[in-house]
């Protein structure tokens, strides 16, 4: 879940390719009508889905359900939902995920838990994307953390770029730690067995 | 790769509602401008520099919707604008029958020019007309040249386009006769106005064509 233009289809694109030949993903890409998301990551050679909401600004558990009929699970290891672009709608709607992840982008400003608090209170961790634009914005970490915290204590907070790959291997990691607690890689890291 | 079609549910009872306030400000001269944009692309911060600009030549005031906080209608309130705070409870976007209470609660007296803060998204308030004379998007440049591609209503249903944070233009791939033929392809006749309300870069001619506007829109209601 994320605001439109905070880097979420390039986080995703970044993700599909870091784990290659680990994890098996599949990507619902859903938009209220246009389908460019999708041909990004189906480009990557990813499994994905269009969904259309029709003009609705957020996924619930039914429309995901139809997405996922769609896939054959057997064939995936990790299956990401590309929520509608809203920082409001889509903290609102339990689409069935086991985690819940929110990406905010530097540009958009450190002030966002205090105006959309319910979004940081669902999240399971927060990525701050765009940690290369740092320099012609004014956002202040601490007072970000401060304010996320307060709405979602002890809640993780990441700092990276999905554009330069700084800060990737702290989501990656955190991704793969909570995929290992439901399925194992397809092949790990020190190629055992 | 399969796209599945969901159930598209509109609400369009919001129109006549919308009609009646728009000819109701009409009368009254006093222009609404509903102010639509994604959250953080800078609705409170290019308001206040048009406070602080144009506030001595046109009289100002500010309906902030929030879906809880007040954070802006305190910065705005700051700037010694009238403005008040409307709390649409988890609600993505505007009506007209909220805006037509936070105007009523606010008092229009003595006002020109009434901008409308919608909630920041770049769906649902695209969807809901508020009454206002005069629609206005934002879009951010780090937001980035294909948004008009994602959300085509949006940049329909605008009269006026203010692409702001031009200032930041190194440090993102925008590529903008790219996104200003998008622009043009989705509303032929679109004003588009890139400012920096930081550094102040194009504000002159975003603030001149909102006292045409105001102006114009009064000169409508003295003959209606």
């Amino acid at each position: 879940m994320a605001s439109p233009g905070a880097g979420k289809t390039t986080l995703l694109s970044r993700t599909i390719k870091a784990l290659k030949g680990k994890y098996r993903i599949g990507v619902m890409e859903a938009d209220v009508d246009s389908s460019v998301d999708a041909e990004t990551i189906s480009a990557l050679g990813a499994k994905v889905i269009q969904l259309h909401s029709g003009g609705l600004c957020h996924m619930d558990a039914d429309m995901t359900a139809r997405g996922i009929e769609a896939f054959d699970l057997s064939d995936l290891d990790i299956l990401f939902l590309e929520n509608i672009g809203n920082l409001v709608c889509p903290a609102e709607f339990d689409v069935g995920a086991e985690k819940r992840v929110m990406i905010l982008s530097v540009p958009e400003g450190d002030d966002k838990p205090l105006k959309y608090p319910l979004m940081f209170q669902v999240s399971d961790i927060v990525l701050v994307n765009k940690i290369d634009t740092l320099p012609v914005f004014d956002f202040d970490k601490a007072s970000f953390e401060n304010n996320a915290h307060l709405r979602h204590p002890d809640m993780p907070i990441l700092y990276l770029s999905a554009g330069t790959g700084e800060g990737f291997e702290a989501w990656l990691n955190w991704l793969t730690a909570e995929a290992s607690k439901i399925c194992r890689p397809l092949v790990s890291d020190h190629q055992e067995g | 790769m399969r796209t599945i079609e969901l159930h598209k549910s509109v609400t369009e009872s919001n129109d006549r509602d919308a009609e009646r306030l728009r000819s109701e400000l009409l009368e009254k001269g006093v222009l609404l401008v509903n102010l639509m944009s994604a959250a953080g692309s800078g609705k409170t911060t290019l308001l206040s520099r048009i406070i602080g600009d144009i506030g001595q030549k046109v009289r100002i005031a500010v309906l902030e919707a929030d879906i809880e906080a007040s954070v802006d209608a305190e910065r705005i309130e700051a700037l010694g604008a009238r403005s008040i705070q409307v709390h649409t409870d988890g609600m993505c976007h505007m009506d007209a029958g909220m805006t037509e209470t936070g105007l009523r609660e606010m008092g229009l007296d003595g006002i020109d020019l009434v901008f409308l803060e919608n909630i920041g998204n770049l769906i649902c308030p695209a969807e809901y007309d508020t009454g206002a004379g005069l629609n206005i998007m934002i879009s951010s440049l780090p937001e980035g040249d294909d948004k008009p591609l994602k959300y085509p209503l949006m940049f329909q249903t605008s009269q006026a386009l203010v692409l702001s944070k031009i200032d930041t233009a190194s440090y993102f791939h925008f590529d903008m006769d790219k996104f200003i033929a998008r622009v043009r392809f989705l509303n032929p006749t679109i004003h588009i106005f890139p400012v920096s309300a930081k550094t102040g870069e194009g504000m002159e001619a975003l603030e001149d064509y909102l006292l045409e506007q105001t102006k114009a829109w009064k000169e409508k209601g003295s003959h209606a």
